[in-house]
């Protein structure tokens, strides 16, 4: 058989042409972003982008069925090109997946290219759009005319086109806002982030509690001339507990009583009180081969009340407060035309009021469980439900590969 | 901790070793068959009890840190090579398994500081577990795709023929593909749940992205019918970017700000 070299260009392109383009393109983009000074793309709020992306959604599938068989419309929608945009895609991510994010480098090289700030950078969108045209062609060709055995394909392409087109389309539009009140008041201001301005809510906030729950605390062993705990080579913390042990180069501890919530007595030994109030206590017993076993109360302390330590010849055994197990806002949402909505506020259980979403962010770091304030996100993103829809088809689909792939098994001997 | 990791550890490496010796020994003396199988399957059954054991004492799964998944590696990647000699009668794709699952033992018994018991309020949602689950499958079934194609690899440096092995690493890379997707969505589906946006470019996200990329590139470069022969090479270099993902992206400048380091939390 005689091999015939392709030669550059010649139709039908590949690899070859597939990856010039690319490269091409990326340039492009990186010139684009270095001639605008690192400005990154303009961005289009709703409607305009909603109808910029339907736009592009008909000449893509205009072309991919009007051109269907034209060379060059066929490479445009081919496995090469996709293949290469996936490895540029791959390799803009990759630099966004290593060089930090975000980051203050104004002025530099970097920032100039928009290497600080890849994901909305031209490079990265001129090679989003080209794909999403390659992506859009490759589908056009499999839902025009419709078969049933096309369905996983379609499912899973249209899926990803719907997810990556929306998501970055509708980017500009989501509204990420952080609203900080204390307790017994309320606000409708809300700041922006990444702008660092402030805007009014069409909705007010009523912070009625805010409270935190710890995991329990921790035993340090404190070195007071080194200023810091020591800790075994393993690391490994000690929470504590009543019947709680643990021993340190020859010294035992035994947690032999412990209060989760208690305030100073008048002869100063712990009394317990309610939570809200009361901090940790536990009371130690200390030994050590040669000396005879002490008893002593630890406790960690508020900002209202100074920490005790036992003392063990240098060191000072301390009780750190532990870890936050979970925090919660109990708000009311009023809006402007009267609605009025209670709820808990927690981390992963946002809730859903007059098309925003609340979430429970934070609290005064410095105090804890004291704080006085709570951190409140509020987030609005039209773009969602369509978003999600790409979600729910590229799993749909997946799981169609997923059940022919397990049956294609049978087929290797 | 009542259930000592150590014990549990050594008795499992202690099974896969015995096991293998027997499984050696078992191509000139058939008998020996069934009792190395034993042997092995008991090892992986150790690390199951032993997770069961440390789930109950945890009062969670033990799945937050990578301490802990490699705990679920080493039970499940052995089984996986089991799975592949029972359907495809490939005997030596066990071996690698056992071996990588003794390794990650061996990182463990060497890092105690991994086992803590406290979980992060963010953490602490009904997507943890099929979030990780569906991952650490999907690493298992690339991880051995990635092992059946290194071998694949080599049978071909010495011009061997092996139609078998190379479809073998095809579809432990598709199935392994289809399940990254899941775990990329399922974690889109909690960080909005949790962190409030879909997609932050955290750079683990970037990473699992990167992944499930390189494995989307090998799926299309199939289907395009290039050489699978050079493909087994793509395919045992993937695994690569898949543990920066898993492991590596804790040490990247870019992971300063990134929710999935869970050391300070």
């Amino acid at each position: 058989m005689v091999v015939v070299r392709r030669r550059w260009f010649q139709v039908p392109w590949e690899f070859r042409e597939s990856s010039i383009f690319t490269a091409l393109s990326v340039l492009v983009g990186f010139i684009v972003q270095y001639a605008t000074s690192g400005q990154g793309i303009p961005m289009f709020r709703l409607p305009v982008n909603a109808v910029v992306l339907a736009v592009f959604a008909a000449l893509i599938l205009g072309t991919g069925l009007g051109f269907r068989e034209n060379e060059m419309v066929k490479w445009f929608g081919g496995i090469p090109l996709g293949l290469c945009l996936i490895v540029a895609i791959s390799v803009l991510s990759l630099i966004g997946g290593v060089v930090p994010q975000g980051g203050l480098m104004a002025g530099s090289l970097f920032a100039l290219l928009g290497v600080n700030q890849i994901f909305s950078s031209w490079p990265f969108a001129l090679t989003v759009v080209l794909f999403l045209a390659n992506l859009g062609l490759s589908l056009s060709w499999r839902l025009v005319p419709f078969n049933m055995k096309n369905l996983q394909f379609i499912l899973f392409h249209a899926g990803f086109w719907i997810a990556l087109s929306c998501g970055v389309f509708g980017a500009p539009d989501l509204q990420r806002l952080v609203v900080k009140v204390d307790e017994g008041e309320s606000s409708n201001l809300a700041w922006s982030m990444e702008n660092d301005t402030e805007q009014r809510l069409p909705f007010s906030v009523v912070l009625h509690d805010f409270s935190l729950e710890e995991y329990p605390p921790q035993l340090f062993l404190y070195d007071p001339h080194k200023e810091q705990p020591l800790q075994e080579r393993t690391k490994r913390t000690t929470l504590v507990h009543k019947g709680a042990k643990a021993s340190w180069k020859g010294v035992d501890v035994e947690v032999v009583d412990f209060l989760p919530s208690a305030l100073p007595g008048k002869n100063g030994d712990p009394e317990p009180a309610e939570s809200k109030a009361g901090v940790p206590f536990a009371k130690l017993r200390i030994a050590s081969a040669d000396a005879a076993p002490i008893d002593a109360w630890i406790s960690t302390g508020s900002p209202m009340m100074k920490p005790y330590a036992a003392q063990f010849r240098e060191l000072y055994f301390v009780m750190m407060p532990g870890a936050p197990k979970a925090f919660r806002s109990d708000v009311t949402v009023h809006g402007e035309s009267g609605q009025q909505t209670s709820a808990t506020l927690e981390v992963n259980h946002p809730i859903n009021v007059m098309g925003w979403k609340l979430y429970q962010m934070g609290y005064d770091n410095e105090v804890g469980r004291w704080s006085k304030y709570s951190l409140i996100e509020v987030i609005r993103d039209p773009w969602l439900p369509a978003v999600y829809l790409g979600f729910f088809m590229i799993m749909a689909g997946n799981l169609m590969f997923f059940w022919n792939g397990i049956k294609q098994k049978g087929g290797v001997s | 901790m009542i259930v000592d990791f150590n014990t549990a550890a050594i008795t499992a490496i202690a099974f896969w070793a015995t096991g293998s010796l027997l499984g050696l020994f078992a191509r000139r003396t058939p008998v020996l068959k069934l009792p190395a199988l034993i042997l092995s399957f008991a090892g992986s059954l150790v690390m199951v009890c032993f997770i069961g054991l440390y789930w109950s004492l945890l009062d969670r799964p033990p799945l937050r840190t990578l301490g802990e998944t490699r705990l679920w590696y080493a039970a499940l990647i052995p089984l996986v090579g089991f799975l592949v000699e029972y359907r495809w009668k490939i005997t030596w794709l066990k071996y690698y398994c056992m071996g990588l699952a003794v390794f990650f033992l061996v990182i463990n018994m060497n890092h105690p500081e991994v086992f803590d018991k406290t979980l992060m309020p963010a953490l602490q949602s009904p997507w943890f577990i099929p979030h990780v689950v569906v991952y650490l499958i999907g690493y298992v079934m690339l991880a051995a795709s990635s092992v059946t194609a290194l071998h694949n690899v080599f049978l071909q440096l010495r011009s061997k023929e092996n139609v078998a092995g190379e479809s073998v690493s095809h579809y432990l890379a598709l199935l392994g593909f289809v399940l990254l997707s899941f775990g990329l969505i399922f974690g889109a589906l909690w960080a909005k749940e949790a962190w409030g946006h879909y997609w932050t470019w955290d750079p683990k996200e970037t990473w699992a992205f990167l992944s499930w990329l390189a494995y989307l590139g090998y799926l299309h470069a199939y289907r395009y019918k290039i050489d699978q022969g050079k493909l087994q090479w793509y395919l045992a270099l993937s695994f690569l970017v898949l543990l920066v993902c898993w492991f590596g992206v804790n040490y990247l400048p870019s992971a300063q700000n990134s929710v999935h380091t869970y050391t300070n939390g």
